[in-house]
C-alpha cells in the first residue's frame, strides 16, 4: 500500500464504485435467469461480478489491486442495500483473492489476455468453493453442481477476462489512463 | 439513540461475528428467532424512517422466499425420502423443506443484521472509525471516501452523456444487440469521466498537504468506551442462549455434510 500513489487509490475506488452499481444492476438479471433455469441461471452471467478485479489489476498492475477493488465494490454493494448482507463482503474478498491468485502466479509481470482469462476462471473457482458452503450448493444434486461450476468458469473467462480487457483497452484509447500502467504501455507500443 | 452513537467499528465487527456464527447453524428455528430479535432491537434503539426500513425488509423477505422455493425445487435426493410434508398440494421430502427453511431464515437474519448496520451508521464516521480503531491505512481510507463521493454524481454524468448522444442524433436502441452496443457507448465515457475526476481529486488532496501518513490528527476522534461493549455482549449472549435452547429442545443441527 505504501508505494501506491494516491491517485491510483482514488481511481481504484472510483472504479469500484462504478462497478458496484453495475453489479447491483445485474442482480435482477441473474434473478430472472435463475427463475427460468434454477440456481444455475446466475452462473451464465457470473463473470460480470468479477469484472472490476480484472479491470483494476489490468489498468493499475499492482499487487492487491484485484483483491482491493472487488472487496470495495462488494462493501459498497452492501452499503447500497443487498440481501446477502455483510457476508457479501467476504464473498467479494474470496472472489478478489481468486483473481489475485492468477496475477500472483505470474508474479505480477504478465497481463496478457490468457492471464486475465485465468484470473476470471480462478475467481469463479474460488467463489464456487465459497458458495458451496455458504449458499448451500451441497443441498443440490451432484451433476447439477458440476454443471454450475463449469458454466461459471466459462463465464468468468469470457465476461470478466475477455470483456473486461476490452473495456479497459477502450478506456486506455481515450487517453485518460496515460499516467497509469496500462496507458504507459499503450504509449510505448504506439511509439515503437 | 443508542445504536447511532455506538462506535461504528465495534458495531461492524459484532455484525460480522454474528453472521459467521449464524452461517454455521443449520436449523430453521434459531435464525428465525434471532431475525425477529434483531428487527426488534433495530426498531427500538434506532431512529430512522420506518417506512424505508419496512420497504427494504419486505424486498429481502421476497428474496428469501424465492430462495426457499428454488432450494426445494432443485434439492438433492434426500436420505430419508419416506418422511414427507404436504405443501401447496404436493408432497415434499421433510429433509429438503427443513434445509430450505433454514437457508431462507438465515438469509433473513443476515439481511436484518445488515439493515441494522446500514440504517444506524454514518458512512464517514464508519470510515473514520476503521482508520482509528481497525488501523486501516489513511491513504486507502481517504481515497475510498473520495471515491464514494462520486456515487451520487454518476447518475448526473450518465444523464449528461445520454443527452449529448441524443443531441448529436444517436437514437436510443430497442433491439438486444443495439442495447449492448449502447451499453458500450455509455460505459467508456462514464468510466473515463470517473478516472479524470479521480485524478483531479487526488491532485487536490495532495496539493492541500495530504500525505497519507498515520501520524495525522483527526477533526473527529472516534473512541471505544465502556458502553460500546454492551451491544456485542447482548447480541452474542442472546444468540448463545438461542443455541443452548435449540440444543435442549433438540432441533439443533450443526452442519456436517448430512445432505
Amino acid at each position: 500500500m505504501k508505494n501506491w500513489k494516491l491517485k491510483e487509490i482514488v481511481v481504484l475506488s472510483a472504479l469500484s464504485v462504478v462497478f458496484a452499481v453495475v453489479y447491483l444492476a445485474f442482480l435482477p438479471v441473474g434473478k430472472l435467469l435463475s427463475g427460468l433455469f434454477g440456481p444455475i441461471g446466475y452462473d451464465f452471467i457470473f463473470g460480470i461480478w468479477f469484472i472490476v478485479s480484472i479491470i483494476a489489476a489490468y489498468i493499475l498492475r499492482r499487487p492487491g489491486a484485484a483483491f482491493l477493488s472487488e472487496t470495495i465494490a462488494a462493501t459498497i454493494e452492501v452499503l447500497l442495500g443487498n440481501a446477502s448482507g455483510p457476508l457479501l463482503i467476504v464473498t467479494g474478498m474470496v472472489q478478489g483473492l481468486g483473481a489475485e491468485s492468477a496475477f500472483a502466479l505470474t508474479r505480477y509481470r504478465s497481463y496478457h489476455l490468457s492471464v486475465l482469462m485465468l484470473a476470471g476462471i480462478m475467481a469463479a473457482v474460488f467463489s464456487f468453493i465459497w458458495g458451496y458452503f455458504q449458499s448451500g450448493y451441497a443441498a443440490l444434486s451432484g451433476g447439477y453442481v458440476a454443471a454450475m461450476l463449469i458454466i461459471r468458469m466459462i463465464s468468468g473467462a469470457l465476461i470478466s477476462g475477455v470483456f473486461g480487457k476490452a473495456v479497459a483497452d477502450g478506456l486506455a484509447r481515450t487517453g485518460v489512463l496515460s499516467s497509469f500502467a496500462l496507458g504507459r504501455e499503450l504509449r510505448k507500443k504506439r511509439a515503437s | 439513540m443508542f445504536l447511532h452513537t455506538l462506535n461504528p467499528a465495534m458495531k461492524a465487527c459484532t455484525v460480522v461475528g454474528l453472521v459467521f456464527v449464524l452461517a454455521c447453524l443449520f436449523d430453521p428455528v434459531t435464525p428465525l428467532v434471532f431475525t425477529l430479535f434483531t428487527i426488534t432491537v433495530t426498531l427500538v434503539f434506532g431512529r430512522f424512517r420506518k417506512r424505508v426500513y419496512a420497504l427494504y425488509l419486505s424486498a429481502f423477505t421476497l428474496f428469501a422466499f424465492g430462495m426457499l422455493w428454488t432450494t426445494i425445487a432443485f434439492a438433492d435426493t434426500p436420505s430419508q425420502p419416506e418422511e414427507t410434508i404436504p405443501l401447496a398440494g404436493f408432497l415434499f421430502p421433510k429433509e429438503d423443506v427443513l434445509t430450505a427453511l433454514a437457508l431462507s431464515f438465515r438469509v433473513m437474519a443476515f439481511a436484518a443484521l445488515s439493515l441494522l448496520f446500514v440504517f444506524t451508521t454514518n458512512m464517514v464516521h464508519f470510515i473514520l472509525s476503521l482508520i482509528q480503531q481497525l488501523k486501516l491505512p489513511p491513504k486507502l481510507a481517504y481515497g475510498l471516501m473520495a471515491g464514494y463521493r462520486f456515487l451520487p454524481m454518476m447518475k448526473e454524468e450518465f444523464d449528461q452523456i445520454r443527452a449529448a448522444h441524443r443531441i448529436r442524433g444517436v437514437t436510443e436502441a430497442n433491439s438486444i444487440k443495439g442495447r449492448f452496443k449502447q451499453l458500450k457507448r455509455y460505459a467508456i465515457p462514464l468510466l473515463a469521466g470517473a478516472v479524470r475526476k479521480a485524478e483531479r481529486t487526488a491532485a487536490a488532496m495532495e496539493s492541500k498537504g495530504f500525505t497519507g501518513e498515520r501520524t495525522r490528527t483527526y477533526y473527529r476522534p472516534m473512541k471505544i468506551t465502556g458502553r460500546d461493549w454492551v451491544f456485542p455482549l447482548v447480541m452474542f449472549a442472546v444468540l448463545g442462549v438461542l443455541i443452548v435452547l435449540s440444543f435442549q429442545l433438540d432441533y439443533f443441527r450443526w452442519y456436517n455434510g448430512q445432505f
